[in-house]
């Protein structure tokens, strides 16, 4: 028996006033953690709401736990635990009334792991709710979502407002919740780092489009920071898949996204360095070459428009950043 | 009577706007919507939920106002269709409040819904009870159920049933939630 990847997305698209989700494709298999990254206003929450339910596509088709969504979500949200940032519990109910709640509802909750995880966050079950702190509420939020033993979890922000020590105890749970080969996690994050460390799979998204979506390795490995030294007077033409090039006189920095040895071999001699880039600076790097302004570009231009073959290095003026 | 006014109005405001405006203004909303239910079972539960939360205080305190007109000898029974009617409109009146609080997430709006649902029962006061056919036997020994009571009543039963019926067609389903 197959079983069905936890999340589908297939050309989904969905339009607001002044944003829109276009043509977002993505797959999450069991067993997966997928950092789901992208700056503020990049569609990571739109795309989790679909996934969720709680907004209907425009157009394409999303499917979670072999359930479509919005339309079979009370089946698939027994198997999911969401957990975003902007959510909060009944402020006057205590921490174990929301324990009980929750567990009146989902036959799957494990009593031991709940206990075991409000000592392991420090919570106490008869507080209320509105005496918590934020990072207290937090980790209220994520252990009332990992002691119902999700199949999948999805999480929006679900590490902001948390100190490093209760950052790296939840990150630490995540883990756990992987042991299990038939759970997966969708991790949306601002925070590079925890991204980078717990996630398997990585997607990142701008601007309402897909930039990309690959396993951690292969996404990283995608991406370099190439510093040359030029001849003097000597200039770069256009290259495919270099998003940004930082000219200081005869010093050259170009980023790309589609790293391959056919671009050293090109560059040939003119290479000083080629440094391997941290999610991090992947994602500044992105976002100092795209700005937020610039809303018509290209993500992915087709590989087969861009050859190397003709490109040579020209002198002609310098241009400072493409 | 304003006593019995205030905290009929006030079950229905404290309900709506517990039960449903404050748990989306507190954001508990999508806590809710993170359980294994649709929109469409939300507004159904909250619908449900909140109309029988409604029903106790309104029997207890419209049969309390039944029994008052019956037993105390100075009251005359005359006042008995007025109170039933009375009644049925504090009932309606909720179900266009818990409508407006399922359809809308503005604050403002829920707001404007509050004050034009209870600046109606003034007015139903004074034009329903201004009504001659219902006016005039107000002061009667013996309570008159005759035929504009009961066209009152059925207006009150109508816009209770469509004030209750427009979530299951309109909120329960909407495309976007939250």
């Amino acid at each position: 028996m197959t079983h069905p990847k936890h999340i589908e997305m297939r050309s989904v698209r969905k339009a607001f006033r002044f944003f829109t989700l276009e043509d977002l494709s993505l797959d999450l298999e069991p067993g997966q953690i997928m950092g789901f990254v992208g700056p503020n206003g990049a569609g990571k929450s739109t795309s989790i709401r679909l996934m969720t339910g709680l907004l209907t596509p425009d157009a394409g088709e999303v499917r979670v736990l072999g359930h479509a969504m919005p339309d079979e979500q009370a089946i698939a949200k027994r198997d999911i635990g969401f957990v975003s940032d902007d959510m909060r519990l009944f402020a006057h109910a205590s921490v174990g009334w929301h324990m009980q709640f929750v567990a009146s509802i989902y036959p799957g909750w494990d009593p031991q792991y709940a206990k075991a995880l409000v000592k392991r966050f420090n919570l106490r079950t008869e507080q209320n709710v509105s005496g918590l702190s934020s990072g207290e509420h937090v980790k209220a939020v994520l252990m009332l979502a990992l002691a119902r033993r999700p199949r999948l979890l999805i999480l929006d922000e679900p590490t902001s407002g948390l100190d490093p020590v209760a950052r790296h105890e939840v990150l630490t749970e995540f883990m756990d919740v992987l042991r299990d080969e038939d759970r997966s996690i969708l991790f949306s994050s601002h925070n590079t780092v925890d991204v980078e460390r717990i996630s398997d799979r990585i997607t990142f998204i701008d601007r309402g489009r897909l930039v990309d979506s690959n396993d951690k390795e292969t996404f990283l490995d995608r991406w370099r920071r190439i510093q040359l030294q030029l001849p003097a007077g000597a200039t770069l033409p256009d290259l495919p898949h270099v998003i940004s090039r930082v000219v200081d006189g005869q010093f050259v920095t170009l980023t790309t996204n589609h790293f391959s040895q056919d671009l050293i071999a090109f560059l040939g001699s003119n290479v000083r360095e080629v440094h391997r880039m941290s999610l991090e600076e992947i994602f500044a790097a992105n976002e100092h070459a795209h700005p937020q302004t610039d809303r018509q570009r290209v993500l992915h231009p087709p590989l087969a428009h861009h050859r190397h073959h003709g490109c040579r290095i020209r002198r002609f003026g310098h241009r400072h950043r493409r | 009577m304003l006593t019995w006014l205030t905290t009929i109005v006030a079950f229905g405001v404290v309900l709506a706007m517990l039960g449903i405006a404050n748990e989306r203004k507190e954001r508990a909303l999508q806590f809710v919507l993170s359980l294994p239910l649709s929109p469409g079972d939300y507004v159904r539960v909250k619908l449900f939920g909140l109309f029988l939360c409604y029903l106790v205080p309104w029997v207890i305190l419209s049969a309390g106002a039944v029994v008052l007109l019956l037993v105390r000898p100075n009251l005359p029974d005359g006042l008995l269709p007025f109170a039933v009617l009375l009644s049925g409109f504090m009932l309606a009146n909720f179900s266009v409040v818990l409508c407006g609080a399922l359809h809308t997430a503005s604050e403002g709006v829920m707001t404007i819904v509050i004050i034009v649902t209870n600046m109606n029962v003034t007015l139903f006061i004074f034009m329903v009870g201004g009504v001659p056919s219902l006016h005039d036997h107000l002061r009667a020994a013996a309570p008159v159920w005759n035929d504009s009571f009961w066209i009152v009543l059925a207006v009150e039963a109508a816009t209770l049933l469509i004030a209750l019926s427009l979530p299951y067609f309109v909120a329960a389903r909407r495309r976007d939630f939250i």
